[in-house]
């Protein structure tokens, strides 16, 4: 016997061996820790025992103890596992593949049901993960303020670049504040054909304030503000698509607008997914034209600077603005309005992706709907089975789990297709909404969307599970028994498939309702009067180079000579132009009646400014009212005008404008009859309200900001398409250096300017349209098999005498009470849920009568449609073969 | 019945020659711990063997922690018998000689 303490060698190899046994043991279940601890540390002190009595024989013993303590590392795997118990949870998932397997039909149904749902949940949500969800690709980017110049509350203004410098030099908010300008294009000449691009010029700091780092090359200079520098920075875009991704290109030259520019650098391809702008400059802050504080056309990027709140810095910055305020007098009631870069760049489109995530949803829980039905109907089938289970031992607990794993089996086959058709959908979803939604090129499966697709994937299995797990769980061994081997079962009260029924179809009339509203606000939108003629428009943008054109007499000189020649054009009936035209570009500014101007800054007048040419009017069959147009003798000499009649009625209400004068601010004042009144314009689309206008014609000296840049009005006969190569060839001859860009359809314009509009609507509409499938489907299923359950019953009936259509109507009657019931739920869910819509409808009230009504009469309808089939099965079931089998 | 895996069969084989503690299993079949333990817990959850804790007193008088012990249960007992018939049949069907198990 061991009476002997171990050696001190035997101690150490012991308390080496317990340290890897303790390691081990944190993966023991607390259960059974203690005393699987105690069970080794019970054999390795015994065998450090017996250690020092081997010591002399046995030189490695030691070692192998300590080797064999590391069994202890699988042995405590090993007690985890068990409690678990995987080994039957992998049992469970052998026979629910086995039995899925068998009845691949069925299997096949239920993943492409669910791997619908899934797919475009996983697609709307990798839009709304990447639009809102997503930091924005900048540097920090919870820092970043956007800054608009504002005049008044919320007014989206521009910023002078006095006023940005000023307020650049003077705060203490931000780390660092940048400017640049958001609407301008520049004409990129040499090597091919001219070509416009969007431009902007931007302050030195600009790219380094959004901490964006110079693809290739460099970004501006301090210096390079200062004074007029010729260099330029391209975009990713523009640098591949016109240069080939040829590097050289840095230090070259290109002719921009008319004069060569070094380019210094590239931009990183993220840019360009944020920013349309294919050609960056600096600002020329010292020269003349940047140095007026009445002109507006910068917007502001700040980093605030670490712990610097927005509030606080919106204080500060209009402090600053009061400074300025005092020290100029034109800055009177000017200041910035601070608004988080993320808002901006989301813009208004937050909710109606939250709606459409929304209505995703619904459609996944309505295929749910229908999964579960099936499972349910497969599960009666499956009485016998269970019956079989339970007689041979196996617990309620265990057939629940083994129903549960075959869901999650289901869910998960179904989750992996699901992500697979979710990839399509964004795909075409890329291709079809570009432009629609802001980040669209960022839209993409990452990690979290693939954390989503799982998490969906279980959650749907636990859903559509749950029914036929708990009916398992419910139902009771001698009656299973006793219906085994017979397929009839009587109705009796309500069951969970009639539930699952009313659910699917009040869910597909909160969707349809939802879409209808939104199709009926399209329609509103389209067809909206725009004030002129659309069909057989054709625009074309044209911009002179500056340094070519430097005076109003070139640019008519040019016009005219051009406008010689599209009439030349077979099948051009007039031709125009004009520098504001309907969906592009635009601009005002100040006026008084004469002799009356404003007393104070508050009193000041503004209304858009359009210069045209003679027919522009005829061209666009813009109406008149009163008075004429104008013509070509509207040359020097006493200044003349032509005002909207939105704008005549607000001067002059009530009376007539023609003959009152108008002094217009164009830097100088210019000082105009009113000769004439024409129709009202619907400028910014069809959702804004026209605009007050005043026309200035374009051959009169100091009206108008002149005709540099014009878009080119054509009235065609026949295909406005067809027209356009010849336009261009026609500017081509008539001076290679100019660009005629956007040559486009007028109704193709207008068309597109409720693209976004339309893009949800076509996507509510398609998720509404598989909603009221999965529900029509969902209800067809459960009443075909409730007859054929039932085919007994209906047998005896008609045997009893029952005539065909008595039987026919209670199928009906049976199938419609669901319908009428889900109808009645679905509108009243629909009242509350559609106010989410509220903002995106356009003359359409949330509640509108019209589409709750027409919602209502479809699924009635659609209803009635999937109860005739198996109503007429029923009439047709035998009463002879009933008998037979009972 | 199951079957008996190879290693069940030499750890229940073992503790049925009165081969008890863990460590002394290790010798006896040259399997190792990380294969000893984990058998030893599914035959003893499967109700073959039932572990016991050495009597404190013989532990203290010894003034070590105690051991624990397996012994076979009358499943066990017929489940080795059954798996070594198993792999005697099947041994004898593959034209494989039967031979006694060496006894230690």
């Amino acid at each position: 016997m061991m009476h002997d303490e171990p050696s001190r060698d035997a101690r150490a190899a012991y308390d080496r061996c317990m340290r890897i046994v303790h390691a081990a043991s944190v993966l023991v279940p607390d259960r059974r820790r203690d005393e699987w601890t105690r069970e080794w540390s019970g054999e390795l002190w015994y065998r450090a025992l017996l250690l020092d009595r081997a010591r002399a024989s046995d030189h490695h013993g030691e070692r192998r103890l300590v080797v064999r303590t590391f069994g202890a590392i699988p042995h405590a795997l090993w007690t985890l596992t068990d409690e678990m118990r995987i080994d039957p949870m992998l049992q469970d998932l052998k026979y629910a593949m086995r039995g899925l397997v068998k009845r691949p039909a069925f299997a096949a149904l239920i993943v492409a049901t669910l791997a619908l749902g899934i797919g475009a949940n996983t697609a709307m949500f990798s839009i709304v993960n990447s639009v809102l969800f997503r930091p924005l690709p900048y540097e920090r980017p919870a820092e970043l303020v956007y800054m608009y110049g504002a005049f008044r509350q919320g007014s989206q203004a521009m910023v002078s670049p006095p006023d940005y410098l000023d307020y650049r030099d003077r705060n203490s908010v931000f780390s660092s504040l940048a400017a640049r300008t958001v609407f301008g294009t520049a004409v990129i000449t040499g090597s091919t054909e001219p070509e416009r691009v969007a431009s902007s010029i931007a302050s030195a700091n600009f790219f380094t304030t959004l901490g964006v780092k110079p693809y290739r090359g460099r970004v501006f200079l301090p210096e390079e503000e200062q004074a007029d520098h010729a260099v330029a920075i391209l975009s990713f875009g523009l640098w591949q698509r016109r240069y080939a991704g040829d590097v050289r290109i840095i230090g070259k030259t290109i002719p921009i607008d008319g004069r060569p520019h070094t380019v210094i650098g590239i931009m990183p391809p993220v840019l360009d997914r944020t920013m349309d702008v294919q050609i960056w400059r600096p600002i020329p802050f010292r020269t003349n034209e940047m140095s007026v504080r009445r002109f507006h056309f910068l917007r502001l990027v700040g980093r605030l600077k670490p712990g610097v709140t927005i509030a606080q810095a919106q204080r500060h910055m209009d402090g600053i603005a009061r400074d300025l305020a005092a020290q100029y007098p034109e800055n009177e009631s000017w200041r910035l309005s601070l608004v988080p870069y993320r808002d901006v760049v989301i813009g208004g489109v937050g909710p109606v992706l939250l709606v459409l995530l929304g209505a995703v949803g619904v459609v996944l829980l309505i295929a749910c709907g229908n999964v579960a039905s099936l499972l349910l109907a497969r599960a009666s089938a499956r009485s016998g089975e269970m019956a079989v289970r339970t007689a041979l031992g196996a617990g309620r607990s265990r057939l629940v789990r083994q129903l549960l794993t075959e869901s999650l089996l289901l869910g998960v086959a179904a989750g992996v297709a699901g992500l697979v058709l979710g990839h399509y959908l964004l795909v075409a979803v890329r291709a079809v909404g570009d432009g629609m939604l802001p980040r669209l090129a960022e839209v993409e499966i990452d990690g979290t969307v693939l954390a989503f697709t799982f998490g969906v994937s279980l959650l749907t299995s636990l859903v559509f599970g749950a029914a036929p797990a708990l009916h398992a769980a419910r139902t009771d061994l001698a009656a299973m028994m006793k219906s085994l081997g017979k397929s009839s079962a009587t109705r009796t009260g309500v069951s969970t498939r009639d539930v699952l029924v009313v659910a699917q179809v009040a869910l597909s009339v909160v969707l349809l309702v939802g879409a209808g509203l939104l199709v009926r606000s399209l329609w509103r939108l389209q067809d909206v009067k725009t004030g002129f003629d659309p069909s057989g428009l054709v625009a074309g943008s044209v911009s002179l180079p500056p340094t070519k054109y430097t005076n109003r007499d070139a640019e008519v000189r040019f016009w005219d000579q051009l406008f010689e020649r599209v009439r030349a054009i077979p099948g051009v009936e007039s031709v125009a132009a004009t520098t504001l035209f309907p969906l592009r570009g635009g601009g005002d500014t100040y006026f008084y009646i004469d002799g009356r101007p404003p007393a104070t800054d508050a009193d000041k007048m503004n209304a858009t400014v359009s210069s045209v040419t003679e027919d522009y009017f005829t061209t666009m069959r813009i109406p008149l009212i009163s008075g004429r147009v104008f013509n070509a003798s509207d040359r020097a000499g006493a200044g003349v005008m032509i005002v909207s009649d939105a704008l005549a009625r607000r001067l002059f209400p009530g009376a007539s404008a023609l003959g009152k004068r108008l002094v217009v601010d164009f830097g100088k004042p210019f000082v105009g009859e009113i000769v004439g009144v024409v129709g009202d314009v619907r400028i910014y689309g069809q959702a804004n309200d026209a605009p007050e206008v005043m026309y200035f014609a374009s051959r009169q000296p100091n009206a108008g900001w002149g005709m540099g840049f014009g878009n080119l009005a054509t009235r065609v006969r026949g295909d406005p398409e067809a027209v356009a190569s010849q336009l261009r060839a026609a500017v081509r001859a008539l001076d290679p250096d100019v660009p005629l860009s956007a040559i486009q359809s007028v109704e193709s314009i207008l068309y597109d300017s409720v693209a976004a509009p339309r893009f949800r609507t076509q996507l509510l509409v398609g998720f509404a349209a598989v909603a009221l499938i999965l529900a029509v489907v969902g209800l067809y299923g459960m009443l075909a098999y409730s007859v054929t359950q039932r085919s007994r019953e209906m047998g005896i009936r008609l045997a009893l005498g029952a005539r065909p259509t008595a039987v026919f109507r209670m199928v009906i009657r049976q199938g419609m009470a669901l319908v009428v019931v889900g109808i009645v739920l679905g509108v009243a869910g629909a009242f509350a849920a559609t106010r989410l819509l509220a903002a995106q409808l356009f003359t359409v009230r949330a509640t509108d009568p019209m589409v709750f009504g027409s919602v209502a009469i479809t699924l009635a309808v659609a209803g009635l449609a999937a109860c005739i089939v198996p109503a007429r099965r029923a009439t047709k079931a035998d009463p002879i073969s009933a008998l037979r089998m009972e | 019945m199951k079957t008996l895996s190879v290693s069940a069969l030499a750890v229940l084989g073992a503790v049925s020659r009165a081969v008890r503690y863990g460590f002394d299993i290790m010798d006896a079949t040259g399997l190792p711990s990380g294969t000893v333990y984990p058998v030893l817990g599914r035959l003893e959850r499967d109700g073959y063997v039932r572990s016991r804790w050495e009597s404190q007193v013989l532990a203290q008088r010894e003034k070590r922690p105690p051991r624990r012990y397996y012994e076979i249960t009358a499943s066990g007992a017929r489940a080795l018998a059954e798996s070594a018939e198993h792999y005697r049949t099947l041994g004898a069907r593959l034209g494989i000689p039967a031979r006694r198990t060496p006894a230690k």
